[in-house]
């Protein structure tokens, strides 16, 4: 399995809460948005489908009274006798036509159930309705309007009758209602584009016709859902699934049952049930407006959280890589100068051990050269030129030794850690007196010095030695660089200094000599480095001189530029 | 008298150097003889204070890192039961404390290892002339003294017993 790098970790976490974090509030604010919404919105059209229906109840129920109050009517200004005679029926029904069209036919029954006289376009006299169940309700109740029924004609009607008790006998008038006149004033209704209205019975069957779709008489699908008895207007607004809701945007679909927003009221002259409904997505319409809209914020809003969520997490992540790197450099600072210090001691212990043996090699060296002179003058050793050579050799000896205790005092010098004596030093003289003593040494070289002191330079906190023997090297390293590449000609050396901030003072040892190699400027400070030639340098001065800052609590640092000169910087505290 | 004495002190010079280093003392003790020098050598602290102990010495020459009584010990040993003897502290440590604390214990001299013979040699013999002048001036209050004890014998016998 493949780790992942703590980077990419890391930018996983800063991405997911910079995008988490923002969201979540983000999304609830347009989830409370979006339900407010939602919830106003129904509510409205939910009133208004309520007002609508009501209205709608009240002119269909306007209709069958006016209708049963004209039969009524009818009844109480004429005679059985008069009515029985169909002339006289005919005039009476064409009178009613002038009121209302919606009458189709109109009867007269006796008591029995007799169909005494009709005017209409069926032949219905002298059938018995003595056992339909109308006739019976209407005898007992005085008035009746029926179901939608197929009857004796066998096509679908509803009709309206009224009974009349006149001295010892009752009798019967009954009108046929023009179902497809009915239907389409019951089917007139507008709500919306898909708004419909129709009727159904007790038993669920379709007194007028659906504009989507069933026929009369047939059973309403959702029947068992709308009959029930209650008072004024009810409304169902079906389920809230997501298909459903969001139906629209996933293109049209047949509507169920579920996807109608319905009202229903019972009818006062009639037990039926007045069904109003309207597609929800039509209903709701104002509601897709606003779920557009919405959309739109979400999806924007999101794109530019997550737009900033990337920009932000990758300029932090950049700083982070900054910073990683400060630390793995300072952090390599911090152990090559500890190494630095272990190495001085060790190197220190070695020069004690040393010089043991050197004293020896003296002692026998001092013994030699004695016994060799008095042997010499003695005149016992006549070989001249083995003489010679023997003193040369011997004399080489002593060299060496030298050589090798100038070595170990340097180490010595390196590795001790005397408390140095700090002081203010006002560098505008002291610079100038360590010059001084370079200045023969510079001349003869044609090297010419430059001295640049600020003169806001506050005085510098240190060890007049030891900051001696620093500014004393550098300026002899300068020295030898700079015969290194010009000669006896055309040599520069400047020693400058100036606050560096408020707490710091910079002195810098620039020169003009060959430069210092990238492959060896990591090393410049390092115990035993040198380029110079074998015997030449110890390559201790500059590491002494690192130390002996960084004793002083300050700094140390080098830059070079490969054939045009070399700047030591010394970085010291400020007096005060 | 006076003349006598000083060829005494430089002739008879007597030297003891003492340090772990076999091979150091057998080189340097042939050369120094062979200047004139009448030199003792010792190997470790102890050795040295015993032959302090038998013999008249005049200068030492200590080391200071050596197995057994160190020369610092050494050093303190000796100043405090023969403060005339010069003592010069020749060492490969050569650290601020040792130099400082040396100086205070009466040491006549720090020198670092390696030091050339010429050097050394001329240390030792600074050191010979400052034993000889404190010796002389011993010998002169002394012999003051005597003189004046002679005038007054009473209270020179007073001091006679003082000192057993």
């Amino acid at each position: 399995m493949k780790q992942e790098t703590p980077e990419k970790t890391m930018r996983k976490t800063i991405l997911s809460s910079l995008i988490l974090i923002p969201i979540i509030p983000f999304i609830l604010i347009i989830a409370i948005g979006y339900v407010g919404s939602r919830i106003s919105i129904e509510n409205r059209t939910v009133e208004s489908m309520q007002r609508i229906v009501e209205d709608h109840r009240q002119m269909i129920d306007t209709f069958l009274r006016e209708r049963r109050t004209n039969l009524e009517f009818v009844i109480n200004t004429h005679q059985y006798e008069y009515l029985s005679k169909g002339r006289n029926l005919d005039s009476v029904y064409h009178n009613l036509r002038t009121i209302s069209n919606a009458f189709v036919d109109l009867g007269v029954f006796d008591e029995e159930g007799l169909h005494v006289a009709y005017h209409g376009p069926y032949q219905l006299e002298g059938k018995i309705y003595k056992d339909e169940p109308w006739f019976k309700e209407v005898m007992e109740t005085g008035m009746h309007i029926s179901d939608v029924f197929l009857g004796f004609r066998d096509y679908p009607h509803f009709i309206i009758a009224v009974k009349k008790e006149e001295n010892d006998r009752s009798w019967v008038l009954r009108a046929t209602i023009d179902t497809h006149i009915f239907n389409t004033m019951v089917g007139r209704i507008r709500i919306g584009e898909t708004g419909e209205a129709y009727i159904i019975n007790r038993e669920g069957l379709f007194q007028t016709q659906p504009r989507t779709g069933g026929d009369l008489l047939e059973k309403d699908p959702a029947r068992a859902m709308y009959l029930r008895s209650h008072e004024g207007v009810k409304t169902y607004t079906g389920t809230r699934d997501f298909i459903r809701e969001f139906g629209w945007f996933f293109g049209p679909t047949n509507p169920g049952i579920q996807d109608y927003l319905v009202a229903t009221t019972w009818l006062k002259e009639k037990d039926w049930l007045l069904v109003a409904r309207q597609e929800k997505r039509d209903a709701f319409s104002g509601l897709s407006a606003t779920m557009y809209l919405i959309g739109a914020i979400s999806i924007i809003g999101t794109a530019g959280i997550v737009f900033i969520a990337f920009n932000q997490t990758g300029r932090l992540l950049n700083r982070i890589r900054e910073v990683s790197g400060e630390k793995a450099t300072l952090e390599n600072q911090l152990i090559h100068a500890t190494r630095l210090a272990e190495l001085g001691q060790m190197a220190a212990g070695f020069a004690h051990e040393i010089n043991n043996p050197l004293q020896i090699i003296r002692s026998e060296y001092a013994l030699v050269d004695f016994i060799l002179k008095e042997m010499k003058e003695k005149r016992e050793i006549t070989n001249e030129e083995a003489l010679e050579e023997l003193e040369d050799s011997i004399r080489q000896i002593i060299v060496q030794v030298e050589r090798c205790s100038g070595i170990t005092q340097a180490i010595l010098k390196f590795g001790r850690h005397s408390e140095p004596q700090i002081e203010d030093i006002e560098l505008s003289g002291f610079i100038p007196e360590i010059t001084e003593t370079i200045s023969n040494k510079a001349s003869v070289n044609g090297i010419s010095i430059k001295q640049i002191i600020d003169e806001k330079t506050p005085p510098v906190r240190a060890d007049k030695g030891q900051l001696q023997q620093v500014l004393l090297n550098l300026f002899n390293n300068a020295i030898d660089a700079i015969v290194d590449r010009h000669g006896s000609q055309g040599g520069k050396l400047s020693v400058s200094a100036k606050p560096s901030d408020d707490a710091w003072i910079d002195i810098a040892v620039q020169d003009n000599g060959p430069g210092i190699s990238p492959e060896n400027i990591d090393k410049i400070f390092s115990p035993f480095f040198t380029t110079k030639a074998p015997g030449k340098g110890t390559g201790l001065g500059l590491s002494v001189c690192y130390g002996i800052v960084e004793n002083l609590g300050g700094k140390m640092t080098v830059s070079s530029q490969p054939g045009r000169g070399t700047t030591f910087t010394i970085r010291l505290p400020a007096s005060g | 008298m006076h003349t006598q004495h000083a060829e005494y002190w430089i002739t008879n010079m007597k030297l003891l150097i003492v340090d772990d280093e076999e091979r150091f003392l057998q080189s340097t003790k042939k050369l120094l003889d062979r200047k004139g020098f009448d030199v003792r050598t010792a190997p470790g602290g102890e050795e040295c204070l015993e032959i302090l102990e038998k013999e008249r010495i005049d200068v030492v020459v200590l080391d200071i890192k050596m197995p057994g009584i160190g020369g610092m010990e050494s050093l303190k040993r000796i100043k405090r039961r023969h403060p005339t003897i010069e003592v010069i502290m020749l060492t490969g440590h050569g650290t601020g404390e040792y130099a400082v604390d040396a100086l205070i214990w009466g040491a006549a001299d720090f020198l670092l290892k390696p030091i050339s013979m010429p050097e050394l040699i001329a240390k030792v013999e600074e050191a010979v002339a400052r034993r000889h002048v404190l010796e002389e001036k011993i010998r002169l209050a002394r012999a003051i003294k005597a003189e004046s004890d002679e005038s007054e014998p009473d209270k020179s016998v007073n001091n006679e017993n003082r000192k057993e």
